[in-house]
């Protein structure tokens, strides 16, 4: 055999083992069917409950594909490194506005979201864009204080549990550094979005002290913890905690009187969306009051729509932790992205994870 | 003299270290309790459920699909590039070829994902399978390549020269003689890149566009936000399938080809 005819068979097998591979990666990618619309949409997972996104499909003779995420700052790295596709993304509120305010989301069309005069109005006078601009928001979950009912007693809902000498041990709070420091910031009165140096000061003292009380700083197993009843009081979020009552009645959930946190992921679309109109469809479609009491069901977290509230289950009515009253509400936040001020937040987070 | 006890003890710490997770994983994904909070009795139902996700079954097959090809792919250009780099050695442009080979193995991901995804968006490549397929080649071919290179060193040429000398071509001694030589460290280098693909996640989720979710990315966002008994039940399959196709290609290969070289 001669070089030349060598180095071609060569080739060939190389260019046919590339073409089969290519030919496989081509028919999984273009599984659907190429005369549908498909909206993408990024998001966490398990974020919208599946038979609804059947519904939406069938209604608008589209194809709906979820991706998934894990963490904000993972998908703006995505994003603004000039990944595109997505359609619709789910990003909580302090990332929508760091991303509004580098241009990487589009104007909302009010007009082709009809349905948005059923999100709740108090909720929007706590929200970071409160017109709606550009985000209409999608799920919420409030932090605050879980607990065993029958082993915490004489308990109060406020962040000063966490001094309670007889819980020692048996308490945990998040490894977050907002949630903690905003907690111990909300017990002092002051803003959870504070850049004040003092203010600050005065928190970490607080956190400090409740530190000799905690278990550790931990985001997951907390739910597992509260559960099995290895932890008494836990530091965590409403939806999550929802969840784990499914498991063990004697859970309790209270928001504390000074007020806290309330984290809200928004329905936004990028620059880049294709398929704008369909997303603005979606939009609606799940602020419908009846799709939103379901979705809000199935995920456990709320969905703040006024009009959906009505039609939820009577246990997630009547919990005070997830439908607070006015006042309470009033007195809690919204986390809004702190820009530069981060560091000063961060070197105080470091000095209390580092104190003894 | 007295035996020390040490290595045994060593190799149970061993042992338990690396199967007592799995293990308690398995057990786990019978346990009716969704936050593996303490024994709530046996339960098929996170299988039932499983059965039901449309989305995972989607991301274990974009997974497979990707893993599958980018093996066979990184296989033969791992294979070339380390013939090339072992015939040619001193040469100054197998050395740079060399550097090339190398430098993913020490690259971070996270810098490997940033700069393969911006290549990508400058290329206009859109973002999908192929580009996951196409970024996990590039670090795949790298680590076959190494693997097949440290096979070739203890590779005694005088075996192709025989088999020139009795009238081979080339086309033959590739194929009744280089190929059944190099097995072990081919099959070895095979296992090596489909294993990282299955499990890249950094490098993946830069690189992934819509419609591309494998399964280490559905499965870091279920740990966040979904339920975490699924994905237990999820690797209780996974690891099944992994041990039958392990027990069966030995059954039926049941030559020494695999012996001590993995």
């Amino acid at each position: 055999m001669n070089k030349s005819k060598k180095a071609t068979m060569q080739f060939r097998a190389a260019a046919s083992i590339l073409f089969l591979a290519a030919a496989l990666l081509g028919t999984i990618a273009c599984g659907g069917k190429k005369d549908q619309a498909t909206l993408h949409v990024y998001t966490w997972a398990d974020y919208v409950k599946p038979e609804l996104v059947a519904r939406f499909e069938k209604e608008n003779a589209c194809k709906v594909v979820i991706d998934t995420f894990d963490s904000n700052e993972a998908m703006y790295a995505k994003i603004k490194a000039g990944a595109t596709g997505y359609d619709l993304i789910t990003p909580t509120s302090y990332m929508v506005s760091l991303m509004n305010g580098q241009g990487m989301l589009q104007p909302l069309d009010r007009s082709l979201l009809p349905n948005t005069t059923h999100v709740d109005p108090e909720y929007l006078a706590i929200a970071i864009d409160k017109t709606m601009d550009h985000s209409v928001p999608y799920m919420l979950t409030n932090t605050g204080i879980a607990y065993l009912k029958s082993k915490v007693r004489n308990f109060e809902p406020t962040w000063a549990m966490f001094e309670r000498e007889d819980l020692k041990g048996r308490m945990v709070m998040l490894n977050d550094m907002r949630e903690t420091i905003g907690a111990a910031l909300k017990f002092l009165g002051y803003s959870l979005n504070t850049a004040n140096p003092e203010e600050l000061e005065k928190a970490k003292e607080v956190v400090l002290r409740w530190k000799k009380n905690l278990a550790k700083f931990e985001n997951e197993q907390y739910k597992s913890g509260i559960a099995s009843g290895e932890f008494l009081l836990v530091h965590g979020y409403s939806g999550d905690i929802l969840q784990v009552q499914g498991e063990n009645a004697d859970i309790a959930f209270a928001m504390p009187k000074e007020g806290g946190a309330i984290s809200c992921d928004d329905l936004v679309i990028p620059k880049s969306a294709k398929e704008a109109a369909l997303a603005h469809a979606f939009i609606n479609f799940l602020h419908d009051p009846k799709v939103a009491a379901e979705n809000t069901e199935f995920i456990q977290y709320l969905c703040p729509n006024k009009d959906a509230y009505p039609l939820l289950d009577e246990k997630i009515r009547s919990n005070t932790g997830i439908f607070l009253t006015p006042e309470l509400k009033a007195r809690c936040e919204i986390f809004a992205d702190l820009g530069a001020d981060n560091a000063k937040w961060v070197k105080v987070w470091d000095e209390i994870k580092a104190a003894k | 003299m007295k035996r020390s006890r040490f290595p045994s003890a060593a190799t149970a710490a061993v042992l338990v270290f690396f199967y007592l997770p799995i293990l308690i994983l398995i057990a786990n994904s019978f346990n009716a309790s969704r936050f593996g909070s303490g024994w709530q009795g046996f339960s098929f139902r996170w299988y039932a459920r499983l059965l039901r996700e449309a989305e995972i079954w989607q991301a274990a097959r974009n997974t497979l699909v990707i893993a599958l090809t980018v093996t066979v792919v990184s296989l033969v250009l791992g294979t070339t590039s380390a013939l090339a780099l072992h015939r040619f050695a001193r040469s100054k442009l197998q050395r740079f070829h060399f550097t090339l080979i190398y430098t993913p193995l020490v690259v971070p991901e996270i810098l490997m994902g940033i700069s393969l995804l911006m290549a990508f968006v400058a290329a206009g490549v859109p973002l999908g399978l192929f580009t996951i397929f196409l970024a996990h080649v590039t670090f795949c071919i790298s680590y076959v390549a190494l693997v097949v290179l440290g096979r070739l060193q203890d590779f005694d040429y005088a075996v192709v020269e025989a088999a020139q000398d009795l009238g081979a071509g080339w086309w033959m001694t590739a194929r009744r003689v280089l190929l059944p030589m190099l097995a072990p460290g081919l099959a070895a280098g095979g296992l090596l890149a489909f294993t990282l693909s299955v499990d890249d996640f950094v490098i993946t989720f830069f690189v992934a566009g819509p419609g591309a979710t494998t399964l280490p990315i559905r499965v870091y966002s279920m740990i966040k936000h979904g339920a975490t008994p699924l994905i237990n039940a999820l690797s209780t399959l996974l690891l099944a399938l992994t041990f039958t196709t392990v027990f069966i290609s030995q059954r039926l290969t049941r030559t020494k080809v695999l012996e001590g070289k993995i």
